[in-house]
């Protein structure tokens, strides 16, 4: 990587928010702001600019996904890492559909995180198994409904590599059993991502038409 | 709290209290026509007069007194009925002995009902007594609505009072079930913000613990195990809250419980399914001989992954290891050598399902899928 990544750390615990930060600056990489929740974050957000924003789902109002949602909304390129402690499946999820890139629970190891944030940076998801199971279940649900667009569910591949990330296979092992190179994975992934985030939009839009707020 | 005093049953009270106050508006309305049209029957026009001014009177002043509950009084309340009687008594003063409409008439009914709004069937039925009782005592000879109408005061009074008595019992304990929810809901709230500050804790412990070696790392690792353990914990219970009748269980609650520390990672929708519980038992049931089988084949940390998926029709379980596979022809080799074992025997529990078992294996582990109907016959 030429240059630093300019991360900021959102999180309302002190200790915790050191313990982050400390090791984010130790592996090289520049922690341009800290906020402890979600008011201080958003006001800080614009000024800074950061590529990455390292967020716990659980600090005060406004929350992780609200957060989320309004980084993403002004700066599309901005990649946001959830991390959290409890890893509340409807929290996780609603976050991810609001435009959050990877998900890590906090007691993932120093190099784990380090990982995530590297990754995400170069908007790779971080999947863990639990939240591909989350997604895949989301995607059944709305292939249930029959209303759906056929634009925003799975192709038969997509769910394959998606079922293989819930079961825990790292991209390289699904890589070698579907005979295809470690980017194809990689942007399957990144596919089930975007299509999860796009149909969130595609609600919120259709929302906001129904109640006649994109009249102003 | 007791269905006299508690809010709810004075806001049921106070309800009733304001649709009495149009009833007594419209009977009185009635009541001050039927005099004026009869106008000519009066043997004493002023006291007429009187008394219709002292019923108009009277039910501007009842509706105001009767709006607010500190002011309805036993006072308020025994003189709403000493003025109706009272003025069926003055009827054949007023209008002669051989009268036939009462000068109230009808507007004796919201005394009536006041008394049954505030002290329910009993009030209701004394009121009623003491109206009819005066009504029919007056009369010279009792026709066959006088008769009637008494009848109606008699059963109309008990039955307004047991319904109101009803309502306010049911409103209050519709109230104490509300504020029980919410104490729930509060409860669950805090334990969330508890149980979060818990996990960061142990999350933190754990990271700094690892990096710090040692004793550090001993007491990182045990601060791990806590971890995960709460947060099955709290998954588990989220899912309890779900409702589910007792013939299916959820099969993602039972599935998250077989989550175990850093070895077996539990993937799931986000919304429960629910099987009929014997096909979930034994789904949990095979699911859990998996990951034995891993243990003993792999090794006592061989990490386990398993992935629940729902479509309305069937589920689909899977559970895979990391480990080094089971090598070609080793498992026909056992089949032929008579020893079905513990692969068989998955088999066997699936089939009994309804639903199919396929093992692959390979540089990716070893994995079982299975796939069930959701409406098994077992």
């Amino acid at each position: 990587m030429s240059e630093t990544i300019r991360v900021m750390v959102v999180d309302d615990h002190p200790m915790w928010r050191d313990a982050v930060e400390r090791d984010l600056a130790a592996a090289g990489l520049d922690v341009v702001g800290v906020a402890a929740n979600g008011r201080d974050a958003l006001a800080r957000f614009p000024a800074i600019r950061p590529q990455v924003v390292v967020l716990d789902l659980q600090i005060p109002a406004p929350d992780g996904v609200e957060v989320t949602a309004e980084m993403v909304r002004q700066d599309p390129s901005v990649r946001v890492l959830i991390l959290s402690a409890s890893g509340e499946h409807a929290d996780v999820l609603a976050a991810v559909k609001a435009g959050a890139t990877g998900y890590l629970v906090k007691s993932a190891s120093r190099e784990e995180l380090l990982s995530a944030v590297r990754r995400v940076a170069q908007g790779d998801p971080v999947f863990t198994a639990g939240l591909a199971g989350l997604v895949l279940g989301e995607f059944q649900r709305r292939s249930d409904e029959p209303t759906t667009d056929r634009d925003d569910t799975l192709t038969e591949r997509e769910t394959e590599v998606l079922k293989m990330v819930a079961k825990g296979m790292s991209y390289r092992q699904i890589a070698d059993r579907l005979v295809l190179s470690h980017r194809t994975v990689q942007n399957h992934v990144q596919n089930t991502l975007r299509k999860l985030q796009m149909h969130n939009r595609v609600e919120l839009t259709r929302y906001a038409i129904e109640r006649g707020l994109d009249a102003e | 709290m007791s269905s006299w005093t508690s809010p709810a049953a004075i806001a049921v009270e106070s309800r009733l209290f304001a649709a009495l106050a149009v009833l007594r508006v419209v009977v009185l309305v009635n009541a001050v026509a039927l005099n004026v049209y009869r106008a000519d029957s009066f043997e004493r026009p002023v006291a007429g007069v009187a008394c219709v001014g002292v019923m108009v009177a009277w039910t501007g002043f009842a509706t105001w007194a009767y709006a607010e509950p500190r002011r309805r009084t036993a006072l308020l309340l025994a003189a709403d009925l000493a003025l109706a009687v009272g003025l069926l008594l003055a009827t054949p003063l007023v209008k002669g002995a051989g009268f036939s409409a009462s000068l109230p008439g009808f507007w004796v009914i919201g005394a009536l009902l006041a008394w049954a709004i505030h002290y329910r069937l009993v009030g209701g039925l004394v009121a009623g007594v003491l109206l009819a009782t005066a009504d029919l005592t007056l009369r010279q000879d009792v026709g066959q609505s006088d008769y009637g109408n008494a009848f109606l005061l008699l059963i109309g009074g008990p039955i307004v009072g047991f319904m109101c008595q009803s309502l306010q019992e049911m409103a209050t304990e519709r109230d104490a079930a509300e504020r029980s929810a919410a104490m729930a809901a509060e409860r669950a709230r805090l334990a969330r913000v508890v149980h979060d500050g818990v996990l960061q804790v142990l999350a933190l412990v754990q990271r700094r613990g690892r990096e710090l070696g040692g004793e550090a790392a001993e007491l990182g690792l045990v601060a791990g195990e806590q971890e995960r353990e709460l947060r099955r914990l709290i998954q588990a219970q989220d899912a309890v809250t779900t409702v589910g009748d007792d013939e299916t269980v959820d099969l993602v609650a039972e599935l998250t419980r077989l989550e175990h520390g850093a070895t077996v990672t539990v993937s799931t929708p986000g919304f429960p399914v629910e099987l009929p519980a014997g096909t979930a038992h034994e789904l949990v049931a095979v699911t859990r001989a998996c990951l034995d089988n891993v243990r003993r084949h792999v090794g006592e940390d061989a990490a386990a992954w398993v992935l629940l998926q729902a479509a309305p029709d069937r589920v689909e379980l899977s559970v895979r290891d990391d480990g080094p596979g089971i090598p070609a022809g080793r498992l026909d080799e056992a089949a032929a050598q008579g020893r079905l074992g513990v692969s068989e025997s998955i088999r066997g529990r699936i089939a009994d399902l309804g639903g199919t078992a396929e093992l692959a294996t390979g540089s990716f582990g070893t994995e079982w899928e299975f796939v069930v109907p959701r409406t098994a016959t077992t």
